[in-house]
């Protein structure tokens, strides 16, 4: 009898101990690094948080975009952020596209390949993670930026 | 008779005003609208050339410069912007005889001042052979033909590989660095539009000139050279002025600021605009000045 407590107490314990080390999970930053480039084309690795496996890729997907827009990519060919780095200013100087751009998915035209590296990690809170390489075309990204005056053409 | 002449004066007025139009309005068949495009720099890229190689001889006996240059050239046109081609102004300048100095340094100097580039961007191309692979290297750099300001430098590598096809490795070096150098020349270029492109102003004397200087001069008596600085604080762009520096003799500002665009119109603005201001303001000094202007270089020669 004493051993069957002793052993219970045990188990009880060790499922506390795991679900505890599960819970203390840091929910990742949204981190998007530089893989590779070609010919006007730029891939990145980003990390996405959403309630779903989409929400998340799209998460993922707009963290690749902002980056490229407001920060610049080290090691790549966009080291400098090619709106401007002061993001507030920028994004409410130019609200309409933006909207289009994010809220209407218009950035998917831009993604040529958006690939999940990862499986879907579960944090508590009921937040999960994605790990995605996502392919842009920048030369078409940069041109849309600057047929709609978002940024000036090369030159004066 | 007071009244005859009253209407002839008008009709003098009238006829003055509307020869001034016919002088000054714009021709119908150029007529706009009011649009305004802004002038863009004119781009030249360059192979660099060591001291005493032959400029001619160097494109055409390299093809990994070609390449190089050719390059980059896909680079500015990738971004939707025409250069100046240099071997056609070189063949330009050939045919034309146009070169006669044995020195190439000025012959390089001559076609940026024959094809009006603002830019000339440089290639210097280095092959670099070893028994761990072969490479290219190339050293880039942009500036600003007439002040000698810096706008892009950049490096860029093919990596080293196990093949003598120098052609590739010239590519892969200019595709390694070629946007980033494009992209840091856009942020200068940025820099220009919001505060203006650089002139150099040469003021100088005539060798009969009473004055120098040192002269008091205007209402107020200030010496010369005073003079022409309150006038520049007010007048050169965002007030972004240097003067490089001041003798009895001469006044070299080899960094003054003016805007791309006519702040008051909104019309292209450009270096001569800005002579014919100093024109202006010197002869309302009671002087006589003579104003040349080359490039992004105001000459100032006081009578």
């Amino acid at each position: 009898m004493k051993i069957q407590i002793l052993v219970s107490s045990l188990v009880v314990f060790i499922l506390l101990s795991l679900s505890y080390s599960c819970s203390r999970k840091v929910l990742p930053t949204a981190e998007v690094n530089y893989l590779s480039s070609n010919d006007g084309t730029v891939s990145m690795r980003a990390i996405g948080i959403g309630s779903n496996q989409e929400n998340a890729i799209t998460d993922a997907e707009k963290n690749a975009f902002n980056v490229i827009f407001f920060r610049g990519l080290p090691e790549s060919e966009q080291k400098i952020a090619l709106i401007g780095t002061n993001e507030t200013v920028e994004k409410e100087k130019h609200k309409d596209y933006f909207e289009k751009f994010y809220k209407g998915k218009r950035y998917k035209t831009f993604v040529m390949s958006s690939i999940p590296t990862s499986d879907l990690i579960k944090y508590k809170g009921g937040e999960k993670s994605i790990s995605v390489d996502i392919k842009v075309n920048l030369v078409a990204l940069r041109k849309d930026l600057e047929q709609n005056n978002i940024i000036r053409k090369f030159g004066f | 008779m007071q009244m005859k002449n009253k209407y002839f004066i008008l009709a003098l007025m009238l006829l003055q005003t509307s020869l001034i139009n016919s002088v000054f309005c714009q021709n119908t068949a150029t007529n706009s609208g009011g649009q305004v495009i802004t002038v863009q720099p004119k781009i030249m890229v360059i192979p660099y050339t060591k001291e005493g190689e032959d400029l001619r001889t160097v494109l055409e006996n390299d093809e990994n410069k070609r390449i190089a240059i050719a390059k980059i050239k896909e680079g500015f046109d990738s971004r939707g912007f025409t250069t100046v081609d240099f071997v056609a102004k070189l063949k330009a300048a050939k045919d034309n005889n146009a070169f006669t100095s044995d020195n190439q340094t000025d012959i390089k100097t001559q076609i940026i001042q024959m094809s009006g580039a603002d830019v000339y961007v440089q290639a210097e191309v280095i092959v670099e052979k070893g028994q761990t692979g072969n490479s290219v290297k190339l050293i880039l750099t942009a500036y600003e033909a007439s002040t000698g300001n810096s706008l892009s430098n950049k490096v860029g590598e093919s990596g080293k590989f196990y093949t003598e096809d120098f052609n590739k490795l010239a590519s892969k070096a200019v595709e390694s660095c070629v946007e980033d150098f494009l992209n840091i020349m856009q942020t200068k270029f940025t820099d220009i539009v919001n505060n203006g492109k650089s002139v150099i102003i040469d003021i100088s004397f005539d060798a009969g000139s009473q004055y120098k200087m040192s002269s008091e001069i205007g209402s107020d008596g200030l010496p010369l050279s005073d003079q022409i600085e309150m006038w520049m604080e007010k007048n050169a762009f965002k007030n972004n002025y240097h003067i490089q520096g001041t003798t009895d003799l001469r006044m070299i500002f080899d960094d003054v600021k003016i805007p791309l665009k006519d702040q008051a119109t909104g019309n292209n603005y450009n270096p001569n605009k800005f002579a014919l201001e100093l024109f202006k303001f010197f002869k309302g000094l009671g002087l006589q000045p003579g104003k040349d202007v080359k490039g992004s270089t105001i000459y100032i020669t006081i009578k």
